[in-house]
């Protein structure tokens, strides 16, 4: 009787749960793109560390990171018990009364008290702290934590339970119960990712903020309605667990604008599962919230789930540039770019003054070992260009040789970043070809934009080489160490630490010419960004607070007399930041304080 | 005979036909073949042709029809193509305005004439031709060119290469010889709205000729009366830089750079400003750029004609006291 009782309710829960399902999975398949591991070896690697060790989970949130891994391990343990346990009262197989059965059921004690401590922290985090994290509360999110402390508890009672008295059924049946309840609203609420996460995980591109090249003979665009959502856009949709990293690690968000990363993949889901396929996106996020990205890659490093929120932002702006929506600002940028080939609209002939005023040569691959590639700050900023002078200084001391190509036009960064794929393909193709007629092998740049560009985004266009940023090179080749005598913060830029990883070596060299080097909140790997990326250095007006403001302050609070960057548009941000609030902390860019240390000291 | 053709609204003349007029006048001189006749078309166009007839001309055509009321290519080229097919001018000059940009290429095209553009002066004969000059490659080059065939041509002429004030006047008012155009506003294909307004600004910067513009050395936003009364002194406007705006001392349509107004007065005095791209490309296309500044280094030096370095609360005060002295 018994059998026949829970045969039914498994087909029946278990068919509410596969209908949940399917109706997501036909989402993803009609959905356009395809679906990818595009480095096995690099998907191995995440799924170890950000699944199986939940370095994700527990890097930001230690003490509640450490609560979720011990609900997961605990999960993990209990499916082969789960699983024995249901094929036994289907009547199938009854390995239940096994020695080795046994064994497993006592080792999982430790499991389940693992498991009723982490669920508890959880459960008291999420009614009693509510973080601003996690948005309002979620009834069901309550519900599905008392299910899993009542599965332990069940589990645990059953050792003191016989299992033929009437206790011990109605046990048996309450866990039996709870784990079929739990499994119909799976698909429906963020527990999904217990399912999805691996997957997105291992389908996550190993390089960040990785977005496709528009095929302009498919006429692709870019997206406009909920129906041109990628596959791994949907299935990112269906997976996000709401854990708030996105949001409390985005620069706009936590300068009090609308953007909220998590809110734009949430929204994706409602439009989604509410067949709204033809609305525009524009329509299903808040009106703006797409230009108030910096791109600063944030949300999607820090996701522990995998989710990539810059493809979507991306392709949402060119769909939005693509009809003519995209902001003024920007729309004179463009013309900047496509008339002139740089960010300002200046004529290339104070490029060349500058270049003939500090005696570059003109890049020979037989001569140059690198193309010192200028930028648009580097060629058109005067403040910068003084850094660059202290680089060419340096890097003819060390005797390393370099020349620049007569002409440069705009690596095509902020169009891409904008979404102006059009502007971007033209000015990356313009910029290979020269770079394949000139044999360029290795490339040295000041800007963290353009290392991204030139390497990562230009590699999808079939063009490598060796991108190197200026920090990085002067942390490898500047012999000696002075003795510290100098307090200076780093503000990481977003594009050299979150996007290059270069961390270590900036803060060396900084060691290396005598600093101290003090630590701001938000550094490293996880910078807050300064403002400028994603073209908001065109930005008219921001919303809330200035991210730049917001970023200075953090960097001031350290107490250091001086901020060290290593970026042109972090300059002008913090630069502007620091006249805007009159403090006498100073802000220099790296190859600066560097030759200053140098030139001080000898 | 050469046919300077003027542009109007609303009954409202364009500035600009009087340097296609001193254009005309100056190719009639060169080749004989004065003297200039003056068109203008549109709906009511009595006042701007009685204004025209003053300058130093055979007559001014008034072509008028109900049609012509607002601009649209369709009307004003068929209107000007029975015009100048009837009057048959060796040359035709227009000020290369976004209307003549708009639609003289359609009528160069439907008339079978050439067209040059955008032309800043008048090269030396080649072979005996007329040859006019054009600024090729972004402005790096001047390139003398000649017109196809030897039937008549069209020519736009460029903002300010021939200065209004070289219109010869005439002794006495010219004819007005009025013309019922015949336009047919069934073939006008294109529905004109109303004119495009810009969102109202209280100040246009982009149209002042001298600027003060302040900076973050400035320090209080009590300090500001200073510029001010430099500004009163000087006949200028005032603006700023970010800092100055986003602080709120000052309106953001006063801001100047990348993001702001983009300005070319004739005098760019910079206080305390240290000259950041962001705010240099907004103003570096001033024709006078002096810049006070404590820090030598400032990147503005590095675009000022002239620089003081200095304390801008004592190099002011002078400026102000010598200014009112000169008065």
């Amino acid at each position: 009787m018994e059998t026949l009782i829970l045969w039914v309710l498994v087909l029946v829960f278990g068919g509410l749960f596969a209908w949940q399902v399917a109706t997501r999975v036909r989402l993803i398949r009609r959905a356009p793109g395809r679906l990818g591991v595009a480095d096995a070896g690099a998907a191995a690697g995440r799924l170890l560390r950000e699944v199986v060790f939940q370095s994700k989970v527990i890097a930001e949130r230690p003490l509640v990171g450490l609560a979720h891994a011990l609900v997961f391990w605990g999960f993990v343990a209990f499916a082969g018990y789960t699983s024995t346990e249901f094929l036994a009262g289907l009547g199938l197989v009854d390995l239940t009364g096994t020695a080795a059965f046994r064994f497993y059921s006592l080792a999982l004690v430790p499991f389940a008290i693992a498991v009723l401590a982490g669920i508890l922290v959880l459960l008291v985090r999420r009614v009693v702290f509510r973080p601003e994290a996690l948005g309002k509360l979620s009834g069901e999110s309550v519900v599905i934590g008392l299910f899993i402390a009542a599965l332990m508890v069940t589990f645990l009672l059953d050792f003191r339970l016989a299992g033929e008295s009437l206790g011990g059924r109605v046990n048996w049946w309450v866990h039996a119960l709870v784990i079929l309840v739990f499994l119909v609203l799976i698909p429906g609420s963020k527990h999904f990712h217990l399912l999805l996460s691996p997957i997105t995980i291992a389908l996550e591109s190993p390089v960040l903020g990785e977005v496709r090249n528009l095929d302009f003979e498919k006429e692709e665009i870019g997206y406009e309605t909920v129906a041109h959502l990628e596959r791994k856009m949907v299935l990112d949709a269906f997976t996000c667990v709401e854990c708030g990293r996105c949001q409390m690690n985005c620069p706009a968000y936590r300068t009090g604008k609308l953007l909220n990363p998590k809110k734009l993949i949430l929204d994706n889901e409602d439009a989604l599962l509410a067949g709204k396929l033809d609305a525009p996106l524009k329509s299903i996020y808040d009106e703006n919230v797409l230009w108030q990205c910096t791109t600063c890659g944030a949300c999607e490093a820090q996701c522990p789930v995998g989710i990539e929120h810059l493809p979507l932002i991306i392709n949402a702006r060119r769909g939005l540039v693509s009809n003519g929506e995209a902001p003024d600002a920007l729309g004179a940028m463009y013309n900047n770019l496509e008339r002139r080939g740089n960010i300002w609209g200046l004529p290339q002939d104070q490029r060349q003054k500058f270049v003939a005023a500090s005696g570059l040569e003109t890049f020979d691959a037989s001569r140059h070992e690198y193309l010192m590639w200028l930028g648009c700050a580097g060629s058109y900023d005067a403040d910068f260009q003084k850094s660059l002078r202290s680089l060419f200084d340096l890097l003819r001391r060390l005797e390393v040789t370099f020349g620049v190509l007569e002409k440069e036009r705009c690596t095509g960064d902020p169009a891409k970043r904008t979404g102006n794929e059009y502007v971007y393909q033209e000015l990356a193709n313009a910029n290979i070809e020269e770079f394949r007629a000139a044999g360029v092998r290795k490339i040295l740049t000041s800007c963290p934009h353009c290392v991204k560009t030139l390497g990562p985004d230009y590699r999808l266009l079939g063009f490598e080489a060796e991108v190197v940023h200026s920090s990085v090179l002067l942390s490898r080749t500047l012999p000696g160490q002075l003795p510290a005598s100098d307090t200076v913060v780093l503000h990481d830029p977003c594009y050299l630490a979150r996007y290059a990883g270069h961390v270590d070596e900036p803060r060396d060299l900084l060691r290396r010419v005598g600093a101290t080097v003090r630590e701001p909140v938000r550094n490293r790997h996880n910078p807050f960004c300064c403002g400028a990326g994603g073209g908001l250095l065109f930005e008219e007006r921001e919303e809330g607070q200035r991210i730049s403001q917001t970023r200075f302050e953090q960097l001031q609070a350290t107490g250091a007399p001086t901020i060290v960057t290593a970026c042109p548009f972090c300059s002008i941000m913090l630069k502007g930041a620091q006249a805007s609030s009159n403090a006498t902390t100073q802000v220099v860019d790296i190859t600066s304080y560097v030759d200053g240390r140098l030139k001080s000291t000898s | 005979m050469i046919l300077a053709v003027a542009e109007q609204r609303e009954g409202t003349l364009n500035r600009a036909s009087w340097e296609a007029i001193a254009a005309a006048q100056r190719l009639a001189a060169q080749t004989g073949l004065g003297p200039v006749r003056i068109a203008i078309a549109g709906g009511e166009v009595a006042a701007s042709a009685a204004s025209l007839a003053e300058a130093e001309c055979a007559e001014v055509v008034a072509l008028e029809a109900a049609a012509l009321g607002a601009y649209t290519a369709d009307g004003f080229t068929a209107a000007l193509a029975r015009l100048l097919e009837a009057e048959a001018p060796a040359f035709a000059l227009f000020a290369h305005t976004y209307q003549a940009r708009d639609f003289v290429p359609k009528l160069a095209a439907r008339l079978g004439w050439p067209l040059v553009t955008d032309v800043t002066g008048y090269g030396e004969p080649f072979e005996g031709r007329r040859t006019f000059t054009r600024l090729v490659f972004q402005g790096k080059l001047a390139a003398d060119v000649v017109a196809e065939g030897d039937g008549p041509c069209l020519v736009t002429v460029q903002a300010g290469a021939f200065p209004a004030d070289g219109v010869a006047r005439g002794a006495s008012p010219a004819p007005v010889r009025r013309v019922e155009a015949t336009a047919d506003s069934s073939a006008i294909r294109q529905k004109p709205e109303p004119p495009f307004q810009e969102a109202k600004q209280a100040v246009d910067l982009s149209q002042a000729s001298r600027i003060v513009a302040v900076g973050r050395g400035i320090k209080e936003q009590s300090k500001l009366a200073l510029v001010e009364e430099l500004a009163r002194a000087l006949g200028a406007e005032i603006a700023a830089s970010r800092p100055i705006c986003d602080a709120g001392w000052l309106p953001l349509e006063r801001q100047v750079g990348s993001s702001g107004q983009t300005v070319s007065p004739k005098l760019y005095l910079a206080l305390g400003i240290s000259g950041a791209i962001q705010h240099a490309v907004g103003m570096k296309g001033s024709r006078t750029i002096v810049a006070i500044n404590k820090d030598a280094e400032a990147p503005i030096f590095e675009l000022a004609d002239y620089g003081i370095v200095g304390d801008l609360f004592e190099v002011v005060p002078e400026l102000v006291k010598e200014l009112g002295k000169s008065k």
